[in-house]
């Protein structure tokens, strides 16, 4: 379209100064609108901070907190959470999602050092737990495992893969655990909460890796969990698992059942011919 | 098998004046058996009789009954799958056990039914048969090679030369066919692309234009430092189409923390960015996927035959039948701050093949500042 077919709908002067007051006007609605999207845009992307904030911290907690630390766990890690030599690490920056499953798993605290730190029935009452996570985390900062419903159900499928890329290979298929080097081991999860799953995801215990929120987000770590406590219970179709190490077990049994069948009725029939 | 030479063979007027007990008589003596004892198993109509007739049928009887059982359970059963936690959990689990049993013990009955059917009413018998004692006779061997070889002749074999050909062909072509599947892969030379090979090259490689590959997440999200945490590992794909699916593209991003005292191997300083290191995923022993990281000692071990890598050490093998270090990806942030592959790997991934170049430098050097 050439300028000529457009008529004039009034003098040139007039509308230019027209236009020219339209475009301040819709210049300044679109760069306000700019940077509200942008503001709201920030707020939706930023990573929260992962401190406590001051409307967090509960005096009293911390310091109940504080007095667990000095009865049961000051010899290992030292009287200002900065561990020590040869007995146990620091505590800074561990964050209340460390703390939560080394306590109540009963890791913490533990028997002996040893090539792993074994779980056992939790020493510590759950109450103390929750001030000993509060002291430690008043004291460092670090991960926090979300309130509420830790479960996904709407994405198990979704659960299982990641399940499968990342949790598997130690934990095995159907999280029975198995073998890591030198005596250590990853654990098997049949007596692991839906919490205890998520701070050692946060947390990263011992030889596990961490998997940060911005690694497995929240939905996607929930998911996890979602798959791994149904696949806890789900009945076997064959009515026993066998350990749930799948076709080595298995075949054992089959081998050793079947064969057994065959060899004792061969038995039988010529005993009997 | 010879008869008795001695038995006088009737002629068909005797046959029809014979029972039809004493031609099932005459049938095996023909044969060269003799029966020593034969009978009914029980006198006809007795208790004894009647009473094994019961057991038998007893056995059939389960049989057909577990028949009908699986037959009923294969169609109406609630065969649909129930998830954990539902209250008809049981029923679905039920089905595949109830399907097996119930078929199986249709079979065992069956056959237990056979078994006693043969014990309790087919008729007893104690049968002697004449044997000749080692090789065949000189006249049996003679004549029976004879009737081989001359049906052969009778059928022209040697005349006719096509047959013959069009046989080998056809057994040839079989056997060649067993032997495709064994060499076929010597066929195609993978040496052909000579630098661009695909053993060499994996979809990490840099675009024609020079474009560097992103490192993204399985579900195709791409992957930046604040993502990860320190003593995490993420396995990454290269963002092309079909980088999650290419066996040789697999790659583990380790973050390691800041004090750890890393090794770097020769002629690969700068290959990491800061705590950032990335390493095939691509066991060199036999190409498993080797994924399973402890944090602390820095050790991937592989599932499948126990080799251990040490990440802090440029990712030797320090245990098991792994020979060569996992191949490191050299790695940089692109303009909008997201990891791109540097170039592609500088050796072949995965396990070692004759041409994989000379033996990669061992030694190893302190980390220099980078990133």
């Amino acid at each position: 379209m050439s300028y000529h077919d457009t008529p004039p709908t009034g003098g040139p002067a007039r509308r230019r100064r027209r236009s020219k007051a339209v475009r301040r006007i819709t210049g300044g609605l679109a760069l306000l609108f700019a940077l509200t999207a942008l503001g709201l845009a920030y707020l939706t992307f930023a990573p929260k901070a992962q401190t406590a904030t001051a409307a967090d911290v509960d005096a009293a907690q911390v310091a109940a907190g504080k007095q667990v630390y000095d009865n049961t766990c000051i010899t290992c890690h030292g009287a200002n959470l900065q561990g020590v030599v040869g007995r146990g690490p620091s505590l800074v920056g561990v964050g209340e999602a460390a703390v939560y499953f080394q306590v109540s798993s009963g890791r913490m605290p533990a028997d002996a050092n040893g090539a792993q730190i074994q779980p056992k029935e939790p020493l510590i009452k759950p109450e103390d737990i929750d001030s000993l996570g509060a002291y430690i985390q008043d004291n460092g900062g670090g991960p926090v495992i979300p309130d509420g419903n830790l479960r996904n159900d709407a994405e198990i499928s979704r659960g299982g893969e990641l399940y499968r890329l990342n949790c598997a290979s130690c934990h095995n298929f159907t999280g029975q655990g198995g073998a890591l080097s030198q005596g250590k081991y990853a654990p098997a999860m049949t007596e692991a909460t839906d919490r205890q799953i998520y701070g050692a995801m946060l947390s990263g215990p011992q030889n596990m890796p961490k998997f940060g929120d911005g690694q497995l987000t929240s939905n996607e770590k929930q998911a996890i969990i979602s798959f791994i406590q149904n696949n806890k219970a789900t009945i076997d179709p064959g009515g026993y698992s066998a350990g749930g190490f799948g076709p080595a077990p298995e075949g054992l049994i089959a081998f050793l059942v079947g064969m057994g069948a065959i060899v004792a009725a061969t038995l039988w029939m010529g005993s009997r011919a | 098998m010879t008869g008795n030479p001695n038995l006088q063979v009737p002629d068909e007027d005797e046959l029809r004046t014979m029972s039809r007990e004493e031609r099932a008589h005459l049938g095996m003596a023909l044969d060269g058996v003799e029966l020593a004892e034969y009978g009914e198993r029980y006198v006809p109509g007795s208790p004894a009789d009647k009473h094994a007739e019961r057991h038998v049928a007893m056995w059939f009887l389960l049989a057909a009954l577990f028949g009908l059982i699986f037959i009923l359970v294969f169609i109406f059963w609630p065969a649909e799958y129930e998830p954990a936690y539902s209250d008809r959990q049981w029923i679905y689990a039920l089905y595949t056990p109830l399907i097996g049993l119930t078929l199986g013990a249709t079979i065992l009955l069956f056959g237990l039914g056979v078994v006693s059917l043969a014990k309790k009413i087919m008729p007893h018998e104690v049968a002697v048969q004449q044997r000749h004692v080692g090789m065949s006779d000189e006249v049996d061997r003679q004549t029976l090679a004879a009737q081989v070889l001359d049906t052969g002749d009778k059928a022209g074999i040697k005349r006719r030369g096509m047959l013959m050909g069009s046989l080998l062909a056809a057994g040839g072509a079989l056997g060649v066919a067993a032997l495709v599947p064994v060499l076929g892969g010597l066929i195609k030379n993978p040496w052909a692309e000579r630098a661009d090979s695909p053993l060499w090259v994996t979809p990490w490689a840099p675009a024609p234009d020079g474009t560097k590959v992103r490192m993204v997440q399985i579900d195709g999200t791409p992957v930046k430092p604040a993502d990860m945490t320190a003593g995490s590992m993420m396995t990454v794909f290269p963002g092309v189409p079909g980088g999650a699916k290419a066996s040789d593209a697999a790659v583990m991003l380790f973050r390691l923390r800041s004090d750890s005292v890393v090794r770097i191997r020769d002629g690969q300083q700068g290959f990491q960015f800061g705590d950032f290191y990335a390493f095939s995923k691509i066991c060199t022993h036999v190409g498993c996927p080797v994924s399973l990281y402890e944090q602390q000692t820095g050790r991937v071990l592989c599932p499948c035959h126990q080799s251990q890598f040490n990440v802090y050490e440029g990712a030797f093998p320090v245990f098991g039948p792994a020979t060569r270090p996992l191949p490191q990806l050299p790695i940089e942030l692109d303009s909008e701050g997201y990891f791109v592959a540097t170039k592609d790997f500088i050796e072949a991934v995965g396990p070692g093949f004759w041409e994989n170049g000379k033996f990669p430098a061992w030694y190893s050097e302190p980390k220099e500042a980078s990133g």
